[in-house]
């Protein structure tokens, strides 16, 4: 996870696949941050969750949530952007992490009152995810293409 | 000469590993072979004995810190495992250059092998099954063909990407169609080529196709074992390529090795802390 409130900044997370990607920006102050979530529930290692909240969706999104709040961003403002939870062709439900992961993501956000601003997750494809903190204007590179999210 | 049998020729031009990773290969499958000369091959090679000791003192590999002398290592850890972590020296610094067929940055595919390779040991540990040793090693070695098939991936790009994510063709089909081989088969011709085992290599070729081994073969265990190693290392948060993870799940494997979500999410939450311990981060950031 990184958080900042510089505007010359860009916080990048390489080639997301099941994992997943999640920006949160105040664009009134202009600070953000984004957090790179690998498995869906905490409860599958507790002492890890502790010591690396962000592996852990249930746990990543709220600290994400918070440090934004800490650099002063307002609950009310926030701007939430996912991308990723990718999964394997074929899998029959034996690797639907990625799934978990962004239903876990839009559960989280919900409860904290706050709506996703756009999206792009499933498919097979790897997504790697930039914010820029000097508009929180979010792009996504895959398959060696750009596009804004 | 058809695009096939270049890529082929291509692989005669990889230069070989160092002797003392094919010599210790060797002499662990030797039975009359002594634990000294062993050691020996090692310690002639200083950088290779100092990255034997780091690896060696990791909590993965079981020394936790307490290992200072080659010696200590071979007593502690076995003469396989101490195998699997020369050929790891070895092969490392093959497979951590970037790929630009494959857009994966430096240290990706590196970080996917390990992953992978500790995934299949993790999962036979998970699942209770006794995996034969050159388990880690397939693993390790499975995409090693991506490192010469890169090359040709770069000037095939296109069409390659427009099958697999344009008409869902798995990604190894999408090479074979495109470029009449696919990564699986360049990678077993390469180690056939480095001379390495023939089990080792019988894994690596087929590590996408585990219906190619018959039920009941030794070697079938390791291949459905690197399969989802593979599938495993990929939900691992480390840099994944141009594939993605188009890649098919085999039936097979999953029926043979009786896997289930819950053991894949387990296995998963194990290798990453192995891999937090191997120094993995995944966040930067830049300036304009």
């Amino acid at each position: 996870m990184k958080v900042s409130s510089k505007p010359e900044d860009i916080i990048v997370t390489y080639s997301l696949g099941s994992c997943v990607g999640i920006t949160i920006y105040d664009p009134e102050i202009r600070v953000g941050g984004m957090a790179h979530c690998m498995l869906p529930i905490s409860r599958l290692d507790p002492q890890k969750a502790k010591e690396n909240p962000i592996m852990f969706t249930d746990t990543g999104v709220p600290a994400l949530i918070q440090a934004v709040l800490n650099l002063g961003g307002s609950r009310r403002r926030l701007v939430a952007k996912v991308a990723g939870g990718a999964s394997p062709l074929n899998d029959n439900g034996m690797f639907k992490i990625g799934e978990r992961n962004y239903t876990v993501v839009r559960k989280v956000l919900w409860k904290n009152d706050i709506l996703i601003a756009s999206e792009e997750v499933g498919g097979t494809a790897a997504r790697t995810l930039y914010l820029f903190l000097d508009t929180g204007r979010t792009v996504i590179r895959s398959g060696g293409v750009e596009r804004e999210l | 000469m058809n695009r096939r049998d270049q890529i082929l020729e291509e692989i005669k031009l990889v230069p070989s590993l160092p002797a003392s990773a094919t010599e210790a290969v060797s002499i662990v499958r030797d039975p009359n072979a002594s634990l000294t000369e062993l050691e020996a091959i090692i310690e002639c090679d200083a950088g290779l004995a100092t990255n034997i000791l780091r690896l060696a003192n990791s909590a993965y590999f079981g020394g936790r810190g307490s290992i200072s002398t080659v010696k200590d290592a071979t007593v502690r850890l076995g003469t396989k495992r101490i195998v699997q972590l020369v050929l790891t020296t070895a092969v490392a610094p093959r497979i951590k250059p970037p790929l630009a067929g494959y857009d994966m940055p430096s240290g990706a595919l590196l970080a996917h092998s390990v992953a992978a390779a500790v995934g299949a040991e993790q999962l036979a540990q998970e699942l209770r099954l006794a995996a034969p040793d050159y388990t880690y090693t397939a693993g390790l070695l499975h995409d090693i063909g991506k490192i010469v098939l890169g090359t040709y991936l770069n000037v095939e790009a296109k069409p390659i990407l427009d099958l697999a994510f344009g008409e869902g063709v798995s990604f190894e089909e999408a090479e074979r169609q495109v470029l009449g081989i696919d990564h699986a088969e360049v990678g077993a011709e390469l180690l056939t080529w480095w001379r390495l085992p023939d089990d080792v290599v019988r894994v690596v070729r087929y590590h996408h196709d585990p219906y190619a081994i018959a039920d009941g073969d030794g070697d079938g265990i390791v291949t459905d074992l690197v399969h989802v190693g593979d599938h495993i290392g990929r939900l691992c948060g480390t840099a994944l390529g141009a594939d993605g993870v188009n890649y098919s799940v085999s039936p097979r494997s999953v029926e043979r090795l009786a896997l289930t979500p819950e053991i894949t999410e387990s296995v998963v939450g194990k290798v990453l802390g192995t891999l937090a311990e191997l120094g993995e981060f995944f966040l930067q950031t830049e300036s304009v």
